[in-house]
């Protein structure tokens, strides 16, 4: 009887919780959404070459030889060239390499290390293991800030919304990468501070996250350059880590030459840059 | 380039394997090359963004030579089962490595070996 008594509570309590959800005038629309399951640890598919679709050449993106085919214009392909020839000799600075810098969009989706994408109504949040690094994508209904009141940010700035299962987002107001903010891989891809993009999030029919990001650079592009990353689900119960990028960075990179040198155990630079 | 007489220039094929160095270029690293090296563990700092395999090695004058080896985060070793005492100090250890290229007493972790015959990384 008691028993019996406490579960008749237990859903009078839950309807009126529920009556007060439906009701409430202040939850914007997407507050209704359901949202898919994203949880759990993923871990980016493939090396980090990020648009691995026209990756021509053999090796990961420090392969001499190896590079990919955005729809460059001469201008920004001769700047890739330029960088091309410099990953070629191994003195290509990396943002990266500095500890930190954030990685910036979209690079935060070409990362090594684990993921975290957390779908609440009013954001959605990509958390990377590897910086750290967070974005933050808007599903609360807001619109992007007027152009008065947007400046360059490395991850810019980002608004959604959901078409069921699918996270749709634009992004703009992106640091060039001219300015040493960020590339996109180590390459040496760029992009310029006209750079947005527009992206599909999801998890497909393969279980994987898939991002697929259409990018327009009126400046950089003679066209939208399509990328798409994907994720594979960890095992349940992995574990995301600090990265405190300055904890023990034995790889100081000289500006000025590129070269990445080493720290041996006496806390001084023990190699000679073999660049010059 | 000066080797530890302990040293054993494996073998000259390239690896093909992707390097973990994602934080930093790995243009000090001889990929072409293996070395082996049989040594005492002084220390296996396990922090970010890389870890590092600190091992003293008898060089061929009979001096103690203490190399790094680099690795990858412990964040992503540690996922896959590496631990801070996988390289307990004291321990004797046979490690093989992508020296650096100008000859510095250190190189890019590839795998090691235990006395016991043990192996961590890869030992083909």
């Amino acid at each position: 009887m008691h028993h019996h008594l406490y579960n008749k509570k237990h859903s009078f309590l839950m309807v009126g919780v529920l009556t007060g959800i439906l009701t409430s005038a202040s939850l914007p629309t997407q507050a209704q959404q359901i949202l898919p399951d994203w949880s759990g640890v993923w871990a980016m598919t493939g090396g980090t070459i990020f648009d691995a679709a026209t990756k021509i050449g053999t090796g990961g993106a420090t392969s001499p030889g190896v590079r990919e085919n955005p729809p460059y214009n001469a201008e920004y392909e001769a700047k890739y060239a330029a960088n091309l020839a410099l990953r070629d000799k191994g003195i290509l600075p990396d943002p990266n390499s500095l500890c930190g810098i954030p990685t910036g969009f979209p690079r935060i989706i070409n990362l090594p290390d684990v993921y975290e994408f957390v779908a609440r109504p009013e954001q959605v949040w990509i958390l990377a293991e590897n910086g750290p690094n967070i974005m933050r994508i808007y599903t609360d209904g807001r619109e992007h800030p007027a152009s008065a009141d947007l400046w360059p940010t490395h991850t810019g700035d980002s608004v959604g919304h959901w078409e069921g299962d699918t996270l749709l987002f634009d992004t703009l107001s992106l640091h060039s990468s001219e300015s040493g903010h960020t590339l996109l891989d180590r390459t040496g891809l760029i992009l310029s501070d006209a750079a947005q993009a527009s992206s599909r999030m999801y998890i497909n029919a393969d279980g994987k996250m898939e991002i697929q990001m259409t990018i327009n650079d009126e400046k950089a592009l003679t066209g939208p350059w399509v990328v798409t990353k994907q994720f594979n689900r960890l095992q349940a119960g992995s574990r995301v880590y600090d990265y405190a990028c300055n904890e023990n960075n034995r790889n100081p990179v000289d500006l000025e030459s590129g070269w990445t040198f080493t720290i041996g155990p006496d806390g001084k630079i023990m190699d000679q840059p073999l660049a010059k | 380039m000066k080797f530890p007489s302990s040293a054993i220039v494996v073998s000259a094929v390239a690896l093909l394997v992707a390097p973990v160095y994602a934080h930093h270029s790995d243009a000090m690293f001889e990929r072409e090359k293996i070395l082996e090296l049989t040594g005492t563990i002084e220390e296996f700092q396990f922090t970010n963004p890389h870890t590092w395999i600190q091992l003293n090695v008898l060089d061929d004058k009979g001096s103690t030579v203490e190399w790094s080896l680099e690795w990858g985060s412990p964040n992503q070793l540690g996922r896959q089962g590496v631990r801070p005492a996988t390289f307990p100090a004291g321990e004797k250890v046979t490690i093989r490595t992508n020296p650096m290229r100008d000859g510095t007493p250190g190189g890019a972790f590839i795998g090691a070996k235990f006395s016991d015959g043990k192996t961590i990384g890869r030992w083909e």
